[in-house]
């Protein structure tokens, strides 16, 4: 028992903090890249347009973990460009999950009614304030619930970090498991995985309950589009 | 006065800049008795003490980072870390990638099977078309790759952890796992249902490595400390300490005497490990 707790220690005070500080980083660079691009993909010129839909079918198109060690292994073997490993994780993840939340952002934005577009510059707005004022409301709070499910994903594959040596939460499991085998022997392996499996669960609920609380603040009376089903 | 702070300020830069220099060691940490994390973490075995030790004889700090063993040939070559201590042997194809140190230690290939199985010895368990598990790219997978070469009926399966190895041999799901003999001795004295059933002298030689060419002027001092611990005993000390005993002993006995590694005292520490570990 005593093992168990110092085993969950380690793992939150040596693992986690890299885990959580990648799956921000993560989500906050998928939210600075994928607005721009859904919004060029919607209401920008051709040029714009493909080059955003490019981006997005490469990025979703190729396995993270394969992108990772392009990143990692690859480049730094042709070009001898040494990123440090938290760098690549988070370079290649990021592209990941722009492209991924870019089509999230793009759904929100193309089901708020063309009219509303027409209806706002017929009032004399022009095309960024009819946007800005009209359409991001309504899509930023449409693109909640579907963003909740990137969140859910992001978080878990941080994990694929460790496959080029991030200390995360699954490569200190890996090391915990290592020297649990060797001392306690090999059944105790289960113990410590269903322990990183936990605290992912834990993470991921967490956070889905944090976007769910969010989404119910925001909610605009009137205009929900789930309506709260009362029981 | 502002001038006088920013000057303290600016001193204690260089000053902190001018101390030691810092230098990445790279190594799988899955690998007792020469590398592994303890119950709160701390990175300990004989490798890294010996790291340890070689950088308060010759005055620079280190950095111990968790490496997976299949890519750390590739990173330590590159210089994406400075020196590689995972207990390696010296081989041709990775002398392509690296370069080593000085032989450190001297290392046989054990088979491990599990005690159940009274059919195995070490010629039948490579011959008779079971299944031998290898973590990836080491030299026992390279020793079986050479018998299936030459036409031995034996399959190969590799791993990334040495540990996943030993698990899939309990589990059932392969037949034995061939790896260098203090890992295998730590499996064995781990798990009552594993046994040695021989050892293939290979006469290995394990190296500390570098990136190719040395740019950092690594490898003299590496070996230069090498021979003063083994002059002073300390080596001595440190293989006492850590072949053949206990990990949670030796666990106990490193935190108990690291204190007089972190003031500088290599021979007291090596001694009070090697005596408590083996108590």
């Amino acid at each position: 028992m005593a093992t168990i707790w110092q085993s969950l220690e380690l793992l939150i005070v040596k693992g986690l903090p890299t885990t959580i500080l990648l799956t921000l980083g993560l989500l906050g660079a998928g939210i600075l890249l994928g607005f721009p691009i859904a919004f060029a993909q919607v209401y920008g010129y051709r040029p714009l347009r493909w080059f955003c839909r490019g981006y997005e079918q490469l990025f979703r198109g190729i396995p993270a973990l394969v992108l990772i060690l392009i990143l990692h292994s690859g480049l730094a073997r042709s070009f001898n460009i040494l990123l440090p490993a938290f760098t690549s994780a988070l370079i290649a993840l990021g592209l990941r999950s722009s492209a991924y939340q870019s089509q999230i952002f793009r759904g929100a934005i193309q089901s708020v009614s063309q009219g509303q577009m027409m209806a706002a510059r017929a009032l004399g707005m022009s095309k960024i304030q009819a946007i800005r004022y009209i359409i991001l409301p309504q899509a930023f709070r449409l693109s909640i619930p579907p963003w909740t499910n990137e969140f859910s994903s992001v978080l878990k594959d941080t994990s694929l970090a460790s496959a080029i040596g991030v200390l995360e939460l699954t490569k200190q499991g890996t090391l915990i498991f290592t020297r649990i085998q060797f001392v306690m022997g090999v059944k105790y392996v289960l113990v410590i995985l269903i322990l990183v499996a936990f605290v992912y669960l834990v993470l991921t609920y967490a956070g889905n309950a944090a976007l769910g609380f969010l989404e119910n603040r925001l909610r605009i009376p009137g205009f929900e589009m789930k309506g709260k089903v009362e029981r | 006065m502002k001038r006088a702070l920013l000057a303290v300020f600016f001193i204690g830069l260089f000053a902190i800049s001018g101390l030691a220099q810092t230098y990445d060691v790279a190594s799988d940490t899955t690998w007792p008795p020469f590398e592994w994390a303890d119950a709160e973490g701390n990175l300990l075995g004989f490798d890294l003490d010996v790291m340890r030790c070689i950088a308060v004889l010759q005055g620079y700090e280190i950095n111990i980072i968790s490496y997976d063993w299949d890519i750390i040939f590739d990173d330590v070559g590159i210089g994406r870390a400075d020196i590689g201590a995972s207990g390696a042997t010296i081989t041709d194809a990775r002398e392509l990638k690296v370069d080593f140190s000085d032989p450190y230690w001297t290392s046989d290939q054990a088979i491990l099977t599990r005690a159940d199985r009274d059919d195995l010895n070490i010629v039948t368990a490579l011959s008779r078309g079971y299944t031998v598990g290898a973590q990836v790219e080491t030299t026992g997978a390279g020793f079986i790759q050479g018998l299936i070469d030459t036409g031995v009926s034996v399959i190969l399966r590799e791993y990334t952890l040495y540990p996943l190895a030993v698990l899939d041999l309990i589990n059932g799901n392969i037949d034995a796992v061939i790896q260098d003999e203090p890992a295998s001795e730590a499996s064995a004295k781990a798990e009552e249902e594993l046994t040695i059933v021989g050892i293939i002298k290979t006469n290995e030689n394990f190296g500390f490595f570098v990136q190719e060419g040395d740019p950092n002027g690594l490898l003299p001092l590496l070996n230069d400390g090498v021979k003063q611990l083994k002059e002073s005993g300390v080596y001595d000390n440190l293989v006492r300490a850590y072949m053949g005993t206990d990990l949670t002993t030796v666990e106990a006995a490193w935190k108990a005497s690291i204190g007089l590694l972190d003031a500088g005292n290599v021979v007291d520490f090596a001694q009070s490990l090697a005596d408590l570990a083996n108590q």
